[in-house]
């Protein structure tokens, strides 16, 4: 393995170790403040206990939660860097950690169900390398997420017909899913929502919109960031609430990204995301340094 | 919060009935994890009359998989965690049936559970989701694993002593209340409302 290799997979490693033993700090500052605000005993109770797990999972070095789900990586790249065998590190940096028992093994085979012991397997972790003749560096995202929340995932294909007049469809849409998920997905939840391209867009749109950004962040299109804030306000009035066990926060946060969109139809894709995000972000440069992002 | 009915295992038929929605419990005792997998063995095993793995009267079982290390002797426990109980909902009856007293996991079930909840005196306790170092402090010992090579770590039977576990919510009882079936009842109450008032929107 090359030098800038080695170096890579070390900074790789450790970020990844403190990545799985804590929450990112925007949504550790949106959990503090949801219990600030939050004035039913047992949502308070709720969001207390998730506090003092993430506080326990620090101080023992421990997973935060048993879950990692499937990891997702998403890499930007410049022609300096391209060199760096980015997907085969960051593939043995898990089965590391995995081994240490950071994280539990959790990946099987689809149909076999046979489990592989280390979190490898072909397809994982899931993995977005995206070329940018411009960088100097190498930017890599790593999200852990509970695979429960993947079970209410929702695809659907509106039509200019079917978004309704004042995006009324879509609207019921969203909310209805959200309630029908409950608190299944680890509320307080945040979610992804990708819309336009085609099937497959809408849902790599979705998922990359709520794993990447910071939760506590403005979207830079400033009517899709009323419509990420009107959505997340909708949202917490349902009453869901920490774990759903009632109470005013259900979503810490709405991310939406966009694609165009064929002039027939309005794909839409729905990405839940448990209140447990585990993630770490850097962009690392040929001289072996390292710049965090997240 | 309410102060917390601490209970043992085996769990008393008379002391399941007495648990009501919003009250707050600890378990002590023995407890058994199983998720899908363990679920479907069980009920192949029953069904062509073959033994099960332990006796499941007055039992725990808890809708998670745990992350454990090897030792010296046995096993070290890490991290264990809820996981979604919804998962689990087609084999509420055949659990109670096996004499399961208690299911515990996150996110509630459905229907069907409430019914086998009422038939055989069960309830449903809710786990904080997403705290696998929390939980994990009331495990003191892991007894033994089921089916471990046959299922991976996640799907396996684990056999784990707890000591005041909780506080659990009981989320539904079995006098057929459920507090996550009320809960959605409010919101979908509200849908239209929200929808048709949704003002300030870009849209």
């Amino acid at each position: 393995m090359k030098k800038i290799e080695t170096k890579f997979g070390e900074a790789f490693y450790e970020a990844l170790v403190r990545g799985v033993t804590g929450i990112s700090p925007d949504i550790l500052r949106l959990m503090e403040e949801a219990l600030a605000e939050e004035k039913s005993p047992p949502a308070q109770a709720m969001l207390e206990a998730m506090l003092k797990n993430v506080e326990l999972a620090q101080k023992l070095r421990k997973g935060v939660c048993q879950s990692p789900g499937i990891p997702c990586i998403y890499v930007r790249c410049g022609p300096k860097m391209a060199g760096i065998d980015v997907k085969k590190i960051t593939g043995e940096s898990i089965i590391r950690a995995t081994r240490e028992g950071y994280l539990r093994p959790s990946i099987v085979h689809p149909l076999t169900r046979k489990n592989t012991g280390d979190n490898s397997g072909p397809g994982i972790p899931n993995f977005e390398i995206e070329l940018d003749p411009k960088l100097e560096y190498l930017e890599a995202i790593v999200s852990f997420k509970g695979c429960g929340p993947e079970l209410f995932n929702t695809f659907r294909t509106f039509t200019p017909e079917s978004l309704g007049k004042n995006l009324e469809g879509f609207k019921r849409f969203l909310l209805e899913t959200v309630i029908n998920a409950g608190g299944k997905p680890c509320p307080p939840i945040g979610l992804g929502i990708g819309i336009g391209g085609q099937m497959d867009g809408a849902a790599k749109l979705s998922r990359k919109a709520i794993s990447t950004r910071k939760w506590n962040d403005q979207n830079p299109d400033p009517e899709l960031n009323l419509l990420e804030q009107d959505i997340r306000d909708r949202i917490n009035q349902l009453g869901i609430g920490p774990g759903g066990v009632g109470g005013k926060t259900t979503a810490l946060a709405v991310k939406i990204g966009i694609a165009y969109t064929h002039t027939a139809i309005c794909p839409v894709a729905l990405n839940f995301h448990c209140w447990v995000g585990r993630r770490f972000g850097f962009k690392f440069y040929s001289d072996g340094t390292r710049e965090e992002i997240l | 919060m309410k102060r917390p009915v601490h209970l043992s295992t085996p769990l008393a038929p008379e002391s399941i009935r007495n648990l009501k929605v919003h009250d707050i419990v600890t378990l002590t005792g023995t407890i058994y994890t199983a998720r899908d997998m363990a679920h479907l063995k069980l009920k192949e095993l029953k069904e062509s009359g073959r033994p099960m793995p332990e006796v499941f009267a007055g039992g725990v079982i808890f809708h998670a998989g745990p992350v454990v290390k090897k030792a010296d002797k046995g096993f070290t426990l890490l991290t264990i965690g809820p996981t979604t109980s919804i998962r689990m909902e087609p084999h509420s009856d055949f659990m109670g049936d096996l004499g399961v007293k208690a299911l515990v996991g996150k996110g509630g079930m459905g229907d069907g559970s409430l019914r086998a909840f009422k038939k055989y005196g069960m309830v449903y306790l809710l786990a904080a989701p997403g705290c696998g170092v929390l939980h994990a402090q009331a495990v003191k010992e892991v007894r033994q694993v089921h089916w471990l090579e046959e299922f991976g770590m996640p799907e396996a039977i684990w056999v784990l002593e707890v000591t005041e576990w909780g506080p659990l919510t009981v989320a539904m009882d079995s006098h057929g209340n459920s507090l996550f079936h009320t809960i959605k009842e409010e919101g979908l109450k509200k849908l239209d409302a929200l929808v048709k008032d949704w003002k300030r929107s870009s849209a």
